[in-house]
């Protein structure tokens, strides 16, 4: 066990500098230069003197390994740089300051999806094709098929605009939290449903099943106690998945919320050609999804009695 | 009182009922007072918010250059001299301005017993020590101070700047820049600055959550009285129906960024808004390469100007809000020559200039010369549903009369790039040609011209622009810009489609708007103006 834990780790590193390495470079071949974004809109002349004098003030006059190295040894030291765009403000603040927002945005749609979509599920299967299956069905196609965006604006137009009943942006309150976390949970919800509802499905006619039932164990006991249980497995797998999703699953909601989270952050980073942040932006999820995915495998043993990490 | 009446307070005690009686009569008498001193200064308290689109990423002078950040940072921290509304010059921390005949000394006169957020006074070493700071070539607003060698403390509450060479748009670009206090800017650095700013501004920084918003509180001690409101907010607001639902439930009072064209029609028929429509300063246009062979003649540019329907562009794409451009500036740039030679739609004219040329029609349809096609790549943002359709729109214009203008897409930071480098064709958008600062198109025309995203090396015109900055008058300059807004129609290094009208939306609920507004950033200046009613 500590071997493989060991051999785990070394490879979840090697893949992290690897990615280090892969972004720096992107960011570098992105065509454009901050520099001519930082000094605006071109209303007012430009000097190559100033150009040459903020290239020098945050080192993108060096040689491009130098940068990286640089860059990296800071990092290692747990300084993350500032940002080029907001100058003063350094990059590990901005990132703690945005991984709340959405990772309580997160936790919140997961919880919801994971409320609402287990007990639909486990119903549609149960009672297949009957009007339980049929509603879910179509609930759960709904959910996959509705852009997050879409949802988002009548969500908004019918419960901020209509009915005055919650805000139409901002997390100034925990209402704000109300309409994007349903919007998250929604798409969630449609496919932890779909999962766990075929999971259940192929559960049922298996032979532990008939050999509890013939047990005399009650119905509800055969399917809470050895269906329900065994059906976990891959909603594991999808709130593993997840993770590595967050920066890309929340940059709708985000924007159209007007919520100050990671994926925000990320998109308007990127466009900005603001290097510190996106590149260690990447290398912080770089980790955390290297780690999610180790205690993904160390759950899966958990849950499954029939895997066994050796 | 006589003495036999008088009573020892102290030792003196009062029932509950009394002590009760006078709680409520002082708290009343003190509600009043305070209330009364307010109203009596036309206070209502409360807060206005606004909302941006990005995120305010400073709040220090470097930072004043997009509107987003201007509308906070101007609130916090005063300049000398501000480019308003009308787009005036209105003296803000200079109570008067001299300029000497030859250009090349400003004394600014400042207010005497304005205080900064601190408590300490402003004086002339704060203009003395923003001013030099701020020339240094580090800084994003470093170019604006072009031609100033230093600045003299002439007294505690007179600064003269001395200038190396004329800079006839030193007053309106550089008296922009907001003043730090000398004092703890030195202290805290100018990163430290911009996130914490102390200024003479009317509010001071409550909270500053640069992707989600910045909230401002009144400061009572500004030097032109306090501010009307208790806080200003600034939202950031990316998507704009948001931003639209936001000021009808009552969520945001204005808004600093525009809505959608839709929803503006709809506010201009709601009475409980009002629509400040306004042109922009700079036109929407499609600057060309005119290194590239294709590109060089101008006739062959002056052709597309022909082909190009213009007006329909406006009616079809904005929804009329925007004005047909004859000249790079504006019609509300005082500067502005309408005596320009002009290009109304004519494709029989383009196809006849083409021809005399020399450009054939090709097999086809595009048109050729020595084996060359004239055809050339109009590179747009990336992502800009905005003018993107307006580059379609005018690529089938200029098919019909035999030109091709393909269409590409490309960040933002890359088409600056390609352009500067001269690596890019073509492009379409409307920041850079014209503003009401200043009519000198240094940046855009001169030959080395730093913006000079054309090429465009116009002898001419480069006298011209030389000429026009070392003229402080601007009557003297008005002939100047005159010939080079000719000239520019003349060689069109640029295809002029129209000044957009900047469409911002302000809910009756803040008041105080002025009547005329002709420019409409400035009006975010301007926060301890505006009262919530």
């Amino acid at each position: 066990m500590p071997s493989y834990l060991t051999f785990r780790i070394l490879k979840g590193l090697f893949v992290v500098v690897l990615i280090s390495v892969l972004t720096f470079i992107v960011m570098r071949l992105m065509p454009g230069d901050p520099v001519y974004l930082l000094l605006g809109d071109g209303q007012i002349p430009i000097t190559d003197e100033q150009i040459a004098a903020i290239r020098a003030k945050w080192g993108l006059d060096r040689p491009l390994p130098e940068q990286y190295l640089v860059w990296a040894a800071n990092l290692l030291r747990g300084d993350f740089g500032e940002s080029l765009i907001r100058a003063g403000v350094p990059v590990r603040d901005m990132i703690f300051e945005a991984i709340p927002v959405t990772a309580l945005l997160n936790v919140y749609a997961l919880g919801l999806a994971i409320l609402v979509a287990l007990p639909m599920g486990i119903a549609a299967a149960v009672r297949r094709n009957t009007w339980v299956d049929y509603t879910t069905n179509i609930v759960s196609a709904l959910g996959i098929a509705t852009p997050n965006f879409w949802l988002a604006l009548m969500l908004i137009v019918v419960f901020a605009l209509q009915l005055r009943w919650l805000p139409p942006f901002g997390l100034r309150s925990w209402q704000g939290f109300i309409l994007p976390v349903v919007v998250m949970a929604t798409e969630e919800m449609a496919v932890l449903m779909r999962i766990t509802r075929g999971a259940v499905l192929e559960l049922l006619p298996q032979d532990f099943v008939r050999t509890a039932r013939s047990k005399g164990l009650s119905e509800r006991r055969v399917l809470y106690r050895h269906v329900v249980a065994n059906a976990l497995l891959p909603v594991v797998t999808v709130i593993g998945f997840r993770v590595a999703f967050i920066l890309s699953g929340t940059i709708i909601v985000e924007t159209v919320f007007a919520l100050p989270g990671i994926g925000r952050l990320f998109v308007d980073s990127v466009l900005r050609l603001d290097y510190q942040v996106v590149q260690s932006l990447v290398v912080v999820f770089a980790v955390l999804v290297v780690f999610v995915n180790l205690i993904t495998d160390f759950l899966y043993a958990l849950v499954d009695p029939r895997i066994r990490i050796s | 009182m006589s003495d036999g009446k008088r009573t020892n307070l102290i030792d003196r005690t009062i029932s509950r009922r009394q002590f009760l009686k006078y709680s409520v009569y002082s708290a009343a008498g003190v509600y009043v007072g305070v209330n009364g001193l307010a109203w009596a200064q036309g206070a209502s308290g409360g807060e206005i918010v606004w909302m941006g689109h990005q995120e305010v990423a400073g709040l220090g002078p470097n930072d004043i250059g997009a509107d987003v950040h201007a509308a906070v940072i101007f609130n916090v921290l005063n300049p000398l001299v501000h480019v308003n509304h009308v787009t005036e010059t209105e003296m803000v921390l200079a109570r008067e301005v001299e300029v000497a005949a030859d250009g090349l000394t400003y004394t600014f006169h400042l207010h005497q017993d304005v205080r900064f957020h601190d408590g300490s006074e402003f004086t002339a070493d704060d203009v003395k020590y923003t001013y030099e700071f701020y020339a240094q070539p580090g800084n994003t607003v470093a170019s604006r101070f072009i031609g100033m060698r230093e600045v003299e403390v002439v007294d505690r509450y007179t600064a003269r700047v001395h200038m190396d060479s004329v800079n006839a748009a030193f007053l309106r670009v550089a008296g922009e820049v907001p003043i730090v206090p000398a004092a703890y800017h030195a202290s805290v650095g100018d990163d430290g600055f911009r996130t914490a700013p102390i200024g003479t501004g009317a509010f001071t920084v409550a909270s500053w959550r640069p992707a989600e918003s910045t909230v401002l509180a009144a400061f009572p001690g500004h030097f032109r009285g306090a501010p009307l409101v208790d806080t200003l907010r600034l939202d950031v607001v990316p998507e704009p129906s948001v931003r639209t639902i936001a000021l009808l439930t009552g969520d945001a009072d204005g808004t600093v960024w525009p809505l959608s064209t839709e929803d503006n029609i709809d506010f201009m028929d709601d009475p409980d808004f009002r629509v400040v429509a306004t042109n922009w300063n700079s036109p929407r246009h499609i600057p060309l390469n005119t290194r590239l062979p294709q590109l060089s003649d101008k006739r062959v540019r002056q052709a597309m100007m022909f082909a190009l329907d213009r007006q329909r562009i406006v009616d079809d794409l904005e929804s009329g809000f925007g004005t047909v451009a004859t000249s790079h500036l504006a019609p509300h740039n005082p500067f502005y020559n309408p005596n320009v030679p002009l290009y109304p739609y004519d494709p029989e004219r383009a196809k006849s200039l083409l021809d005399e040329a020399g450009w054939t029609v090709g097999s086809d349809g595009i048109r050729v010369k020595d084996g060359m096609r004239l055809s050339f790549t109009c590179t747009t943002i990336s992502g800009d549903q905005t003018r993107r359709p307006m580059a379609e729109l005018a690529q089938i214009f200029l098919r019909e009369v035999g030109v091709e203008m393909q269409l590409a897409e490309a960040p933002v930071a890359s088409i600056l790039e390609g352009l500067r480098q001269g690596t890019l064709e073509a492009s379409l958008f409307n920041w850079t040609m014209g503003s009401t600062t200043d009519p000198s198109p240094t940046s855009t025309l001169l030959s080395n011209g730093g913006d000079n995203f054309t090429g465009f090396a116009n002898e001419e015109m480069d006298r011209l622009i030389q000429e026009g900055l070392n003229v402080v008058d601007p009557a003297a300059r008005m002939p100047i810009y005159a010939r080079t807004q000719e000239l520019f129609a003349e060689e069109v290094p640029a295809l002029l489609l129209h000044f957009n009208q900047g469409v911002l939306v302000f809910s009756n609920r803040m008041k105080g708007l002025p009547e005329v507004i002709t420019s409409s950033t400035p009006l975010f200046y301007r926060g301890n103006e505006y009262s919530k009613g």
